[in-house]
């Protein structure tokens, strides 16, 4: 049985494996942000209500800031970082441009994983299908008409590929 | 925010275990949606935080002699996509869709929806129409309670300290009208206002064999409403009786709750929520 205040870990992080120590109270969302530095995933309101720090976790969307530190051990995650780089923007990033699904930004990544997610599970999803995958990710700026457009979009090109 | 130690065992014998010895100061933790926000907030404060959520005994779903049996640790999506639980209880399965968001549905479990006792608790209606029972472990000991009784008051449950919740046993719907219908702020990520689930059986004619019907959000936990329940049977669904059954639904309501500031509303929301549920069975 694993237990203690700090809890050794080891878990997959966009294709890195990762060694650490981690408090037992931690949310995998301040590990991410703080101990390992990616600061792409967001904090917004902390309690699971508006998806800013959604990360897939072995191909699922999850609220980062919902998760306990240690539930991350053995588990592949991926975070925005491991979408695209500055070189290659992702199929979904370069749609988001396309469509104008960005204002300010803080929104963005938490989106971009709830549409990995969905289109790892269905490659051709419906409009339906879109909205409801983003129904848990909040967007104060664009009216999110752009931001399902830009899913839809980003999914074809991505199939296209592939 | 208080640091709590974490404990993740690998087998059921081992949690119990685990939950003997340090039952009073543990809290479970599974999908973590209730958990880590209480923490969070400071409203939760336990030396530990014992991690069910990977135990293979809380898994499952499957179709028994008892009925429909969905393990505590199941997660709401996998409820939600089961084939089984569509065909069995489809009602569960509505339920299972205005659950939160897809974020929290992908890691939030039956077990904690209803060990948290939320009095708006979205699959509490469902399993309560369904009549539901849950399976309880304690070290050495098993016993089974309807999940009506594990409601004991608004975040109160009757789960003991050194207990883990295992699985449901629902009634499969066996042809019988089962259905959920929830109010809400929004669609995604509302706590319901109101819910409610039936589950109705009719005779040839129409005319209601046995019906139960079971309230959430509207009373301190969520529960069946008898004397509806009562009114109906043998009755035929024309609409006159309907809306006099929503009118009871109402009262019940009210003669449970009390009055509050929110009763001007909730009287008229109950019977209209009443009255979409059951019109599908008036239609016929």
């Amino acid at each position: 049985m694993k237990a203690g205040r700090m809890i050794p870990i080891r878990f997959t992080l966009n294709g890195e494996k990762r060694n650490l120590e981690v408090g037992a109270a931690e949310t995998a969302l301040y590990v991410i942000r703080e101990r390992l530095f990616q600061k792409g995933t967001k904090e917004g309101c902390g309690i699971g209500e508006c998806g800013a720090c959604t990360i897939v976790v072995d191909g699922k969307s999850v609220n980062a800031c919902l998760m306990a530190a240690p539930q991350l051990d053995g588990r592949v995650v991926m975070t925005v970082e491991g979408l695209g780089d500055k070189e290659k923007l992702h199929p979904l990033q370069e749609a988001f441009l396309d469509h104008h699904g960005v204002q300010c930004g803080f929104c963005t990544p938490g989106l971009l994983m709830s549409a990995q997610a969905l289109i790892t599970k269905t490659p051709h999803p419906t409009e339906e299908q879109v909205v409801e995958a983003v129904s848990g990710n909040l967007c104060r700026c664009t009216g999110y008409q752009q931001i399902v457009d830009a899913i839809g979009d980003g999914a074809k090109k991505t199939g296209g590929e592939e | 925010m208080t640091r709590p130690a974490y404990a993740r065992p690998e087998t059921l014998d081992e949690a119990l275990l685990f939950l003997k010895r340090h039952g009073d100061e543990t809290r479970p933790l599974a999908g973590g949606t209730d958990v880590m926000v209480d923490l969070r907030s400071g409203k939760l404060k336990t030396p530990y935080l014992l991690d069910i959520s990977r135990l293979p005994d809380l898994q499952g779903i499957a179709l028994t002699e008892e009925g429909l049996s969905i393990g505590a640790g199941v997660t709401i999506s996998e409820i939600y996509t089961s084939p089984l639980v569509a065909e069995h209880a489809p009602s569960l399965i509505k339920s299972c869709a205005f659950f939160g968001s897809p974020q929290i549905r992908n890691v939030a479990t039956m077990g904690g929806n209803v060990g948290n006792a939320s009095p708006s608790a979205d699959t509490a209606p469902s399993l309560i129409a369904h009549g539901a029972k849950a399976v309880l472990a304690g070290k050495n000991v098993e016993r089974t309670v309807a999940v009506e009784d594990l409601f004991v008051g608004p975040y109160r449950s009757g789960i003991k300290n050194d207990e883990l919740l295992l699985r449901f046993i629902l009634e499969p719907a066996e042809g019988r009208f089962s259905d959920f219908q929830k109010i809400g702020r929004r669609k995604a990520l509302a706590i319901s206002r109101m819910s409610m689930a039936v589950l109705a059986d009719q005779e040839q004619g129409g005319a209601f064999r046995s019906i139960r019907v079971a309230l959430g959000s509207g009373t301190p936990t969520p529960m069946r409403m008898e004397k509806v329940e009562s009114f109906f049977k043998g009755k035929r669904p024309d609409r006159q009786t309907l809306e006099a059954g929503a009118g009871l639904m109402a009262q019940e309501m009210v003669r449970i709750t009390g009055r509050r500031p929110s009763t001007v509303y909730k009287e008229k929301a109950i019977q209209g929520l009443f009255m979409r549920m059951l019109y599908p069975i008036w239609k016929k």
